[in-house]
């Protein structure tokens, strides 16, 4: 079941990567440190000024006119993006034929996040996995997440900013126990929770069979589906709320997206909810 | 059982409805599988309860539906019907029915609703128990006895074979057929005709005082054909009506073969009971006018023999069968003459003398087969008439029958015989039958065979040229006549063909065919009685008159009127045709006025109704819902039309696949060109001929386009040789005539277009003059006329360029078919003959040098080029020219 999710996702990656890319250029602009700094990069010359040393002077470049020039350096705020994309069966199910499943909703996601951040000269990763950076990190990135991601989320870089995608089904003392392994390392990021519609609207009549697609063997029988809907959703509703406590208990956002809604506002709240915490 | 209106003819299956409520019970105590769903988040579902009532049962309207699928099967197998209400069947059946049933042509129109009536008025005694006696009005040779009393299974047969009689009900002779009868039924149902005839009152009258009376008439009463005449517009009809009958239609005019020729409305003036129709057609055609019928309804009374029209003479048009081009064809123009005058046939002549055909019309042929020859004979003895058409082979070989003796050869503009100038007819003379047609200045005849003059030929002529040569010419030949048109039957040589003048030539030597009735003897002239030659049935159809049919002395013809003794049809006495008509000239139709004890109901009213039908299809229909439904509630219906398409798809691509895979190269000899030679039955000469033939396809194979196959033999008799487009025919040491079949199949071949090459083998040898095998092989064949190969005939030039036609020994004699003679194929000839011996020359065997074998072969290619690609080469003279042309334009 995971190896087929996960072959049908390569065969998505190209569109995926398309529809990333046309996600991410609705990223305003270059976000950021384009500001003189501590890196290796060369920035701008510029007059010294008076509590400029003779030190910082670029007597190389000045010799060759009457002025003097001080070199100045980019700041590279080398920022790092840990990626996790729930890898489970029940995350790559869909309701219905008219929208992507779950899982493909996430990777345009990742992607396009991924992209954005790249484009910022920041680093990309797969949790687990080589960090990526330069002008094609988000296509290697999109190579990296080819493969189901590991089945927990590992511990992200010390102060790295971490974004897991999942649809949060586990249960709460899973995402608990994971949660704090994320946050004692200090990161900070958000939580992306997609559902498919009919697990939030709950569509079934009559007398209905439920299984997991993770093949659990968890399975539940309703004589009238129907008639459960109002408490299904309470139950839902509630869960999701102790979540966000959770997730706002370890410092990280959280957002909830559904696959028959357009990626694109799920795009700006993430990227916002991630560049927030950077700054 | 009866419930109500309902009956059940097997209420024992009722029984089976005490079963439903275990049915209920078990139905509801199994609920139909839970729809299957996928659903990540169901551990949020874990716990949850939800209406225990519905969770193990099938819903309660499942369970209804199924029951009432169940309940209706059961009322279906118990066999209800609706019978008609009690006031409809006074009695309810019980105790014994009279039926009295009007059974006379006026009938018939509504005789299916008759009969329908009938049968459910015996249903109905039959649900009684009661007994049915039938009073039928019509007279009979044979009438059926009121008083027998028969039982409803009985009555049921006998009503089933009833049809009406082709004359008028005769009521009165009813009534006293009943009153002898002394019967005593419990209730009495009359199935009018809804006409009145002089008896009508004495028969009400009679059955009112046996008991109640209930009379069916129908709503539109019958219409007959009073009368029917050719005119000089088409025909005229009379029809005739009772008050109150519909009031139009329209009248048809129809061949004996029952082919419609023309339609005329008509219409009542108001309170009129009589109407005229005219059916507009020429003279011509209104002569073939057999019967004369009511649009729309069926009876006696509505159709009307004319006697001329059964006339027409049956003349056969002998062809030979082959497939040719249809306007070259002599047939074309004599079929399109003769069919306003004559019944035609076409086929084989032995066919249309068995199809009793008066008169035979024969295209060009110089002999017939021998079998053909005998049965033509046997038909002219018998009176019959052939009309022969001369042409290219009449005028090369002559074979009887003709009416004179002809000279070899034709006759042709600038011939042996020659003419100046083409010539037309002269006036015909009085003793002509032709005498007083017109000739039309344009005719022109330019060819045509010979008589061989003398005192007799002058006596036969029935035309002559310009110049006295006869052009059309008969004698009688034992019974019967031959006519010769000494010309063809197609504008080849004369344009007389093409002339008004053929068609009144051809209508006027046809008159002739009258001269002997073949097949059937015709009664003697002097005496005997009128005998029914095609009696009519009551619904106005003709068939062989039956057995019992008494003839009719002639004095007592003219009085005769349409009953049981002098049924209407057709009669004829010494040749002559006459007609009984069901419906008198003098015929007036009447509605039937019935006394006011009588009640009256129309057909319409309430029959017996069985609902087996109806129940079933809607238990079936509720099954077909049931399956749907099942379907939808274990969610499998949406996924139901994808997975019928692939199945439907698998299937499809199954069975295009098959065809396929039994399509299978086999020696198919319409696949690979093979050259063919005749098996002679000497093995020496058929192993020459094969390796001759070998050694020519290979020399094909390297040098040209054309690529054969393995050599083959043929049995010239049974094969079919259509497939091969050269046959190679050598002369065996003995020489053998052929079989009537290898004949027949030679001559088809050769009209097809295939190419036959006969070797005498006799090149360059000493000859014998007395005894060629030429004259023996071809002995019997439809031959064309032969001439020897020109130096530029289109064989010198098919492949290679030859000066001469080389053999084993030297140059050879070739002849072939004149390319006049081989028009209908453009000139190609079929026919070659020579003596070069080319088996031997090709194979090497018997050549000289090996030059003379290479020029032997190139023959061969040439020969071989000609049979596949015709005349295409003598086209090719005229390339130079066009080029030049093409160029000048340029």
């Amino acid at each position: 079941m995971a190896r087929g999710a996960a072959e049908s996702l390569v065969g998505d990656m190209p569109g995926a990567l398309l529809e990333a890319r046309r996600l991410a250029a609705l990223a305003p602009g270059a976000h950021g440190r384009r500001r003189a700094g501590a890196g290796d990069g060369f920035w701008q010359y510029r007059a010294p000024a008076p509590e400029d040393g003779a030190r910082l002077v670029d007597w190389r470049r000045s010799a060759r006119g009457e002025r003097l020039f001080v070199r100045e350096r980019e700041r590279e705020a080398a920022q790092t993006l840990s990626l996790w994309i729930d890898p489970g069966a029940g995350f790559a199910w869909r309701g219905g034929d008219d929208r992507p499943s779950k899982a493909q909703r996430a990777h345009v996601l990742a992607l396009a996040i991924a992209r954005a951040f790249a484009r910022g000269g920041e680093r990309v990763g797969v949790m687990g996995r080589v960090l990526r950076h330069g002008p094609r990190a988000a296509d290697a990135l999109a190579h990296d997440l080819a493969a189901p991601c590991a089945t927990e989320p590992s511990a992200p870089p010390p102060r790295s900013a971490v974004l897991i995608v999942s649809d949060f089904y586990e249960g709460e003392d899973v995402w608990r126990r994971r949660l704090a392994a994320a946050s004692s390392v200090g990161a900070h990021g958000a939580l992306l929770m997609i559902a498919d519609p009919a697990e939030e609207d709950f569509p079934f009549e009559g007398r209905t069979l439920f299984r997991d697609p993770g093949g659990a063997g968890a399975s539940v029988t309703l004589g009238r589906a129907e008639h459960a809907r109002a408490e299904y959703a309470a139950r839902l509703a509630a869960y999701r709320a102790r979540l966000r406590a959770l997730a706002g208990a370890h410092g990280l956002a959280f957002l909830a997206h559904r696959t028959d809604h357009a990626p694109a506002p799920a795009f700006s709240a993430l990227l916002a909810a991630l560049s927030e915490r950077r700054r | 059982m009866t419930l109500g209106p309902i009956t059940f003819a097997a209420p024992w299956a009722l029984a089976a409805l005490a079963a439903l409520p275990i049915l209920f019970l078990v139905l509801r105590a199994s609920p139909p599988p839970p729809r299957k769903a996928l659903f990540p988040p169901v551990r949020l579902l874990l716990g949850l309860q939800t209406d225990e009532q519905s969770r193990e049962r099938a819903p309660l309207w499942l369970v209804l539906l199924r029951a009432l699928m169940a309940t209706l099967a059961i009322l279906a197998f118990a066999r209800p019907s609706i019978a008609p209400p009690a006031s409809a069947a006074p009695g309810g059946g019980a105790g014994s029915t009279l039926l009295v049933i009007d059974d006379g042509w006026t009938a018939a129109p509504h005789w299916s609703d008759v009969r329908g009536a009938s049968l459910d008025l015996v249903a109905q005694a039959e649900r009684g128990g009661g007994s049915v006696s039938l009073l039928l009005t019509a007279p009979s040779a044979r009438p059926i006895d009121p008083a027998g009393a028969l039982t409803a299974a009985d009555a049921r047969g006998v009503v089933q074979r009833l049809d009406p009689k082709p004359w008028s009900p005769d009521r009165a002779d009813a009534a006293r057929r009943l009153a002898a009868a002394a019967v005593r039924p419990s209730r009495i149902v009359w199935i009018t005709d809804g006409l009145a005839d002089p008896g009508a009152a004495d028969l009400a009258r009679t059955l009112e005082r046996l008991g109640p009376v209930t009379a069916i008439t129908p709503a539109l009463t019958a219409r007959a054909i009073v009368g029917a005449r050719l005119s000089d517009t088409g025909v005229a009809v009379d029809v005739a009506r009772a008050p109150g009958a519909a009031p139009q239609g329209a009248v048809a005019a129809e061949t004996a073969d029952g082919r419609s020729l023309g339609v005329g409305p008509f219409r009542f003036a108001a309170n009129q009971t009589r109407a005229q129709a005219q059916i507009a057609l020429p003279p011509e055609i209104a002569a073939r006018t057999a019967r004369v019928r009511l649009i729309g309804e069926q009876s006696a009374g509505a159709t009307r023999l004319l006697p001329g029209g059964a006339d027409h003479p049956r003349v056969g048009l002998a062809d030979p069968g082959a497939a040719g081009q249809p306007l070259p064809s002599d047939l074309f123009y004599v079929d399109r003459a003769l069919q306003p005058f004559a019944a035609l046939q076409r086929g084989p002549i032995r066919d249309l003398i068995a199809g009793r055909a008066q008169a035979i019309v024969l295209p060009d042929q110089s002999r017939l087969p021998d079998a053909d020859a005998a049965a033509l004979e046997r038909f002219l003895e018998r009176g019959g008439l052939v009309v022969r058409f001369a042409g290219p082979r009449l005028a090369n070989e002559s074979g009887p029958p003709l009416p004179v003796a002809l000279r070899p050869g034709a006759r042709t503009l600038g011939g042996a015989v020659a003419w100046e100038r083409p010539q037309s007819l002269q006036p015909f003379a009085a003793e002509s039958p032709f005498h007083g047609l017109a000739i039309p200045e344009d005719l022109v005849v330019s060819r045509m065979v010979l008589a061989e003059p003398g005192l007799e030929t002058e006596q036969r002529v029935w035309a002559r040229l310009d110049d006295g040569a006869p052009i059309v010419t008969a004698a009688a030949h034992g019974r019967g006549l031959v006519v010769l048109f000494h010309v063809t039957g197609n504008p080849d040589w004369s344009n007389l063909p093409l002339s008004g003048l053929f068609v009144d030539l051809l209508r006027r030597s046809i008159a002739f065919s009258g001269r002997g009735e073949t097949g059937a003897a015709r009664p003697d002239a002097a005496a005997g009685p009128y005998v029914v030659t095609r009696a009519m049935d009551g619904f106005g159809a003709l068939a062989p008159a039956g057995g019992d049919v008494a003839s009719i002395a002639p004095d007592a013809f003219e009085a005769a009127r349409a009953g049981p003794r002098s049924p209407p049809g057709l009669y004829a006495r010494a040749g002559v045709a006459a007609v009984i008509d069901a419906a008198p000239a003098d015929l007036a139709l009447a509605p039937l006025v019935l006394p006011e004890g009588i009640a009256r109901r129309g057909f319409d009213g309430p029959t017996t109704l069985s609902l087996i039908g109806p129940l079933l299809a809607l238990a079936l229909a509720l099954v077909a819902l049931d399956l749907l439904v099942s379907l939808a509630l274990v969610g499998r219906l949406p996924r139901l039309p994808a997975r019928a398409a692939a199945t439907a798809l698998a299937l499809a691509l199954a069975l295009a696949a098959t065809p396929e895979a039994h399509a299978q190269a086999g020696d198919d000899p319409t696949l690979e060109l093979r050259l063919a030679y005749a098996q002679t039955g000497d093995a020496a000469t058929d192993a020459l001929s094969r390796e001759g033939l070998a050694a020519l396809s290979a020399v094909l194979r390297e040098r040209t386009a054309v690529e054969p196959g393995a050599p083959i033999g043929v049995d010239l008799a049974r094969d079919d040789l259509s497939v091969y487009p050269f046959i190679y025919w050598p002369a065996p040491p003995r020489p053998q005539r052929l079989s009537s079949e290898a004949l027949a199949n030679l001559d088809r071949y050769m009209r097809l277009g295939g190419m036959l090459l006969v070797d005498t083998r006799d090149g360059g040898r000493q000859r014998q003059e007395t005894n060629r095998p030429a004259a023996v092989m071809l002995a019997g064949l439809d031959a064309p006329p032969l001439e020897q190969l020109a130096p530029d005939h289109v064989v010198s030039r098919a492949f290679y360029i030859l000066r001469a036609y080389p053999g084993a020994r030297g140059p050879s004699a070739v002849w072939a078919e004149s390319a006049s003679v081989a028009s209908a194929r453009d000139g190609v000839a079929s026919l070659f003959v020579g003596d070069g011996d080319w088996a031997a020359a090709w194979s090497g065997r018997g050549a000289a040098s090996p030059r003379q074998r290479e020029m032997a072969l190139r023959f061969g290619v040439n020969l071989v080029m000609v049979s596949l690609t015709g005349n295409y080469k003598s086209d090719q003279v005229h390339v130079p020219a066009l080029l030049e042309r093409l160029g000048r334009e340029r």
